[in-house]
């Protein structure tokens, strides 16, 4: 610190430093962006054309970042200019060159806004939030409905219209790799089209607080090729598979006597209750607990233990009460419902 | 005004005995109170400074909150914070950094310096300020205290209901309160500041020679004023939803949860440029006096300031793109938040341009304002990104936005806040911070912010959402999580070695010079170490840069030459002026140490806590506690007859020591105060039109209840109460203080049955608040009307009071003309409640 | 209030006030707020599915009215003014009423040129969009 004019000197690197560095890193990252809950991975178009816009103006945002510094730091180092350079500086640069950028930035963004009354969907999905889940059902175009939960699955190629709304609380419904994201919110329809293009699986979030286990409220989204897409609701149509086990079939009657039923919708095995996630298939799901646990033996069995322990507040009570070997049966059971 | 030369000339200024004897009768004066009576000082300077610290205690406390979070979010799957402590953690780190640290700050600041950059002596209202300061630090503490309990919110600093209308326990009432209290601070502090930009600034300082610190502190005055009160009207309606299940917001009875996102970013956007733009004002005082030269554009920065200002409350929407609006209502939000960069970037282009223009020197607060350039830049930069709304699809309630708002926090408010503690701090205590420990805390914040938050714009478009107690490992934020977090150590690391500096023990070699940075503004003719009276005398000004200017200017000020260079009465003086050409209208006495500013303060903040724990008798007994408090204050300390009707200034000024109407501060303050307040009337007004616009039918079923008949009654007894009151000021002022007693009667007995009258209506009608958001609301305008006629009353029999004990004559009457100016409120907000629930429903 | 105090003061010879300052932004800010509160209501009540022609015309009048109220403020402005929007700025003849007038006119036709950007602005969207999606 003995060099006080040289330290200050330095300024110039300094503020420049972060966006320097920062530049090439997020260029290498550009290979990396692909993760499965990335908004600039582009499997869907929406989310292609936003990340188009965004690399856009990011640079054309560091380009101004760094003639504006670049000035102010020019600015203290060099001797005066005159009055007519700074008048020039304030309305060039302070009105001229925003009202103009600004304005073809607006026109763009509201070009891109969508106008969905025209995309005519074949596929309707409809979504409710829960407290921290995701009620699903697919709405065929003869207007049945299948229902499902905690799982989106995805014709690519084609547009969506997603159905949105909330029982409790408001939640937002979020698959940033195909597209932006729509609030769901209570007494509310909303409405959300997205067009996923790439298959494979990606990641969903709820993007609304929401209490609690907010952040442990997300869900896969798998997208398929139309075919695969087709034969999968067909399979997601049909009743519960009862694996053909005598633990399987234990198991059924236990969930049936433990009560489960008055919860869960098990199509073919228990119809009474629906306040939590149907489990017709649960078996075949990728993850447990809203798409925040692996889907396997052991984790099942942690869930029916003690749901609290992995969900903070969620509304299912625990069973530890119940023998080891009936939870045991009850999670072949759950695993076997393909 | 003009006055007969009758100037002191029987008094020599030149000679030092004469002198002396003024500044020993200032000094006695403006004494601060010793010992335990500290505390009821109500200078500027005092309470000032209280403020200051006080606002910085609770942003280390937020501080300390969000370095929580960032251990929390250091890893994966972490376990170090449960979800409830995380919750209540980042709620209570967004609600006291915005409502406890940024917003009073702004109040801290400019009552600290205002007085000085306006050459007065005090601010208009130094009771108010103190009883601002009371309930500011009360409110504070209550809603910092409750996380100690495990009893705070954790709705979000947004408190989105249904979530947090159906939590269980007190924590949301704790918000709802506790902030309502600490509005009532803000409020009063617009109040106190806008009065003091246009009625306290020094003779000769017209309007175009203001310090532009003042504009920005007039115009942010007027945006609380027009901000703040729609988030009381939503209070308001949440708290009777919460306390008596009123369906405001319960969609399954007529209610909808999109009617508080609309009353909360109505106050939370224009309350982002509240916080701003006070700050970016301390940089339009810096930037010159470094730069050397007179600021490049002071039209322009009015210009954008006051565009900033208007501009800023079109983008509310904007923090509502992702709920399903119409394309074409954030289309209009898109536009006006693209719109509003424009005024805001012509800002900083005035800096950088008086920059190019002047030789810098380089000091510790220019170092402070480049790294706000810097960061204000960026952050403005990812906000144009933001307002495109397709854009803001994706990155909404993600790590992106967290990422923004900081870096316009910290690049728009902390940094230029820093560089004006640094730049003012031998006004509020004479000595100067270190130049070293200075640039050391600012490379060590500069580098921690930006490591801190530059990679969040990554980890948010990595599909990071916000508010997420624990994230899973392996999409890609893992690092980018860590880094951040170690960047938070490293600001907190800088940000102590701040506070360290300005808490050590200074030595003598940190005594400040006068002007130590050779300013040209007025606030630098002050003593160095200052004086408890603030001004030696009030300077005639005639420049932008007085000290540049006129070579004389110091020794006139210090030889006394101006304006109230002495306090021959033993009283508390500073000098009121017009508005645009600040002419001396007024000799004004302020009121000295008090206490009853800290009973009324405690009487409604114990008010409020009460209500938080529904103990609704010992709410009742505190709320008419705290009226009782505020009648004696006003009674005892306002509006008190002169000994003399006139008093000479100095150069020549005769001015009176008491006016009434609209040239008064008392009138101005009620006017803005009301302004405010009916405000946040239109915020219920329009919670009736949001939910005829949502509904199919509204009023439901067709419902004409509450019928027309009683709100015709009720409009008629209360305008009629209004005709009284303002009658009553006419007749009084005509001297006929029988006939003016008599209405003053008459009014109070209009009001009351006005009310019964009101209230009759849905009450005989049988509408539930309960049962339905119709009800509910109808009950809600009522309810609001009801409270205010009554608070009326109370003051028509004030003033019936003050006429009979002599205190109110036809020649001082401030009292009725402050309450007559309250009737013209009240008359149009009855007018407006009656024509809405017995008109509407005919119409609809 | 104002126009007795403006009265008074406009007899010495100025032309402005701080009302005056106020009158662009605040066209600005009712322009906006019909046009929103116009389209909200107007695609609360019609359905979503609505077509948004009759939105259309309803800013395109709504933005004349505006720009025509910002421009008749900016002719009185420039005739008591005299001289153009930028110039003039960094330096003030002397501390009179009447360069306080001067500076006051100035800042309120800048801020006419600012509000009437801001109404295009705010108009845009009228004109992009074809139903109230």
């Amino acid at each position: 610190m003995t060099n006080r004019p040289a330290k200050v000197r330095r300024r110039p690197s300094g503020p420049a430093r972060p966006s320097l560095v920062a530049l090439p890193i997020l260029l290498m990252i550009v290979a990396g962006c692909d993760g499965p809950q990335s908004a600039l991975s582009g499997a869907g178009r929406e989310a292609t054309d936003v990340s188009r816009l965004f690399w856009v103006m990011l640079v054309g945002g560091a380009a101004v970042w760094i003639v504006v510094m670049g000035t102010a730091i020019f600015a203290v180092l060099q001797p005066p200019r005159g009055a007519r350079v700074g008048n020039a500086f304030i309305i060039g640069g302070g009105v001229v060159f925003p009202v103009v950028v600004l304005a073809a930035l607006l026109a763009y963004g509201l070009s891109m806004l969508p106008d969905w009354a025209q995309s005519g969907t074949r596929l309707k999905v409809h979504v409710t939030g829960e407290q921290w889940w995701w009620r699903v059902a697919y709405e065929l175009p003869d207007g049945t409905l299948v229902r499902d939960a905690n799982e989106i699955h995805l014709p690519a190629g084609e547009p969506v219209e997603f159905v949105l709304t909330a029982d409790e609380v408001i939640h937002s419904f979020w698959i940033p790799a195909i597209g932006g994201k729509m609030d769901m919110i209570p007494g509310r329809t909303n409405r959300l089209v997205l067009t996923a293009e790439k298959p494979g699986t990606y990641r969903g979030v709820c993007a609304e607080y929401c209490g609690t286990s907010h952040a442990l409220m997300a869900f896969s989204a798998i997208v398929h090729e139309r075919d695969a897409f087709d034969a999968w609701l067909a399979g997601q149509a049909k009743p519960a598979v009862v694996a053909d086990s005598v633990g399987a079939r234990r198991g059924r009657d236990q969930f049936i006597a433990a009560g489960c039923g008055g919860c869960h919708m098990m199509r073919g095995v228990v119809e009474l209750g629906d306040v939590g996630p149907d489990l017709t298939h649960v078996g075949s799901r990728r993850t447990l607990g809203s798409g925040i646990l692996p889907n396997d033996r052991e984790t099942l069995e942690a869930w029916v233990r003690n749901p609290d322990h992995l969900k903070p507040d969620v509304a299912m009570p625990g069973y530890a009460m119940l023998p080891d070997a009936d939870i045991a049966a009850i999670a072949t059971f759950l695993e076997g419902a393909k | 005004m003009s006055a007969p030369q009758t100037s002191l000339s029987h008094v020599d200024q030149g000679d030092p005995e004469v002198r002396r004897g003024q500044e020993e009768r200032l000094s006695a004066v403006w004494a601060t109170p010793k010992g335990w009576r500290y505390w009821t000082a109500v200078n500027n300077s005092e309470v000032g400074l209280w403020y200051i610290c006080t606002a910085f205690a609770f942003m280390m406390f937020a501080g300390v909150l969000g370095l929580l979070i960032r251990v929390q979010l250091a890893f994966p799957d972490n376990q170090f914070l449960s979800a409830e402590a995380y919750n209540q953690t980042f709620t209570l780190h967004g609600t006291a950094m915005m409502f406890l640290f940024a917003v009073p700050i702004f109040e801290a600041v400019a009552i600290m310096i205002l007085p000085a950059l306006l050459g007065a002596r005090d601010l208009p209202f130094p009771r108010l300020s103190a009883f601002g300061y009371w309930c500011f630090l009360i409110g504070g503490i209550f809603v910092c205290g409750s996380i100690f309990f495990d009893a705070a919110p954790q709705g979000g600093w947004f408190m989105y209901p249904p979530l947090s209308t159906k939590q269980g326990g007190i924590g949301a009432d704790i918000w709802l309160l506790g902030l309502s209290f600490i509005e009532v601070a803000s409020i009063a502090a617009a109040v106190e500041l806008i009065v003091g930009v246009l009625k306290c600034r020094p003779p000769g300082m017209h309007m175009n020679l203001t310090p532009l610190y003042g504009w920005y502190v007039l115009i942010v005055g007027g945006m609380i004023l027009f901000a703040f009160p729609p988030l009381i009207a939503g209070d308001f309606l949440f708290e009777m939803e919460r306390a008596f299940d009123w369906p405001f917001f319960d969609p399954e009875r007529g209610g909808d949860p999109l009617l508080w996102q609309h009353l909360f970013w109505i106050f939370g956007h224009p309350e982002v440029y509240i916080i701003f733009l006070p700050s970016i004002a301390l940089l339009a005082m810096i930037v010159p006096t470094f730069a050397r030269r007179p600021i490049s554009g002071y039209s322009w920065i009015v210009l954008s300031a006051m565009g900033t200002g208007f501009l800023s409350f079109g983008l509310w929407v904007h923090h509502m793109f992702t709920t399903g609006l119409p394309s074409v209502s954030l289309g209009f939000f898109a536009a006006a938040s693209e719109a509003v960069a424009i005024p805001t970037g012509i800002q900083i282009f005035v800096f950088v341009s008086t920059l190019l223009m002047g030789r810098v020197t380089r000091s510790v607060p220019m170092l402070f304002a480049m790294g706000a350039l810097a960061i204000f830049v960026a952050g403005g930069l990812t906000g144009v990104m933001v307002a495109v709304a397709p854009f803001d699809f994706q990155v909404h309630d993600t790590y992106f936005v967290v990422a923004h708002l900081h870096y316009t926090l910290f690049g728009g408010m902390l940094f230029p806040l820093l560089a004006g503690i640094h730049y003012y701090f031998p006004i509020a205590t004479g000595k100067m911070l270190s130049r070293r420990l200075g640039i050391w805390s600012f490379w060590l914040m500069f580098a921690g912010f930006n490591i801190c938050f530059l990679p969040m714009h990554l980890t948010g478009l990595l599909g990071m959402p916000r508010r997420v107690f624990t994230f899973p490992g392996g999409l890609g934020w893992d690092w980018l999580n860590l880094i951040s977090s170690v960047g938070a150590f490293v600001f907190a690391a800088g940000f102590l070695v701040f506070v360290w500096d300005v808490v050590r023990p200074k030595r003598e070699t940190d005594a400040a010079t006068r002007n130590p940075w050779k300013a040209g503004t007025v606030e630098w003719m002050l003593e160095m170490p200052p004086k408890p009276w603030g001004s030696r005398t009030i300077p005639k000004i005639e420049s932008r840069y007085p000290l540049w200017d006129d070579p004389e200017f110091l020794t006139k000020y210090d030889e006394g030459r101006f304006y109230l260079s002495d306090a021959e009465e033993g009283k508390r003086e500073t000098i009121i002026t017009s508005v645009l050409d600040a002419q001396p209208i007024q000799c004004l006495r302020v009121s000295g140490p008090a206490v009853i500013t800290m009973i009324a303060a405690g009487m409604l903040g114990a008010s409020f806590i009460f209500a938080t724990f529904h103990w609704w008798w010992l709410t009742i007994i505190a709320t008419l506690g705290a009226m009782a408090a505020i009648i004696f204050w006003l009674w005892t300390g306002t509006a008190q007859h002169p000994e003399k009707a006139e008093k000479d200034i100095g150069l020549g000024s005769l001015v009176p020591l008491y006016i009434s109407g609209p040239k008064s501060t008392g009138w101005w303050a009620m006017f803005i105060t009301m302004t405010g307040d009916l405000t946040a009337f239109l915020g219920v007004v329009f919670g009736y039109f949001f939910f005829w616009t949502v509904h199919e039918q509204f009023p439901p079923g067709g419902t004409t209840a509450p019928g027309w008949q009683w709100p015709l009654v009720a409009g008629v007894l209360l305008l009629a109460a209004w005709a009284a009151t303002w009658g009553a000021r006419v007749v009084n002022g005509r001297g006929r203080v029988g006939l003016a007693r008599l209405l003053l009667v008459a009014g109070p007995v209009a009001a009351a049955a006005g009310i019964a009258a009101l209230v009759a209506g849905p009450w005989f009608s049988g509408l539930d608040p309960t049962e339905h958001a119709y009800p509910a609301i109808v009950w809600a305008l009522v309810l609001w009307t009801a409270l205010h006629i009554a608070v009326g009353i109370v003051m028509q029999v004030y003033c019936l009071a003050r006429s009979v004990v002599g205190h109110m004559t036809p020649v001082y009457d401030t009292d009725i003309w402050n309450v007559a100016l309250y009737w013209h409120f009240m008359a149009f907000t009855a007018l407006v409640t009656t024509l809405v629930i017995g008109g509407f429903p005919y119409v609809s | 209030m104002s126009t007795d105090k403006g009265q008074v003061e406009r007899a010495t010879g100025e032309g402005t006030d701080l009302w005056r300052l106020i009158t662009a932004p605040t066209i600005w800010a009712v322009h906006f707020l019909v046009c929103y509160v116009g389209a909200a209501i107007y695609c609360e009540k019609a359905g979503r599915a609505s077509a948004l022609l009759p939105v259309t015309w309803f800013v395109a009048a709504t933005t004349a009215v505006a720009l025509l109220g910002l421009g008749l403020v900016f002719l009185s402005l420039w005739r008591v003014r005299g001289f153009s929007v930028v110039g003039g700025d960094l330096n003030y003849l002397g501390n009179t009423p009447e360069e306080r007038h001067r500076f006051l006119s100035h800042v309120s036709m800048m801020l006419c040129v600012l509000s009437a950007i801001g109404v295009v602005f705010v108009a845009m969207p009228a004109f992009m969009l074809g139903t109230c999606r």
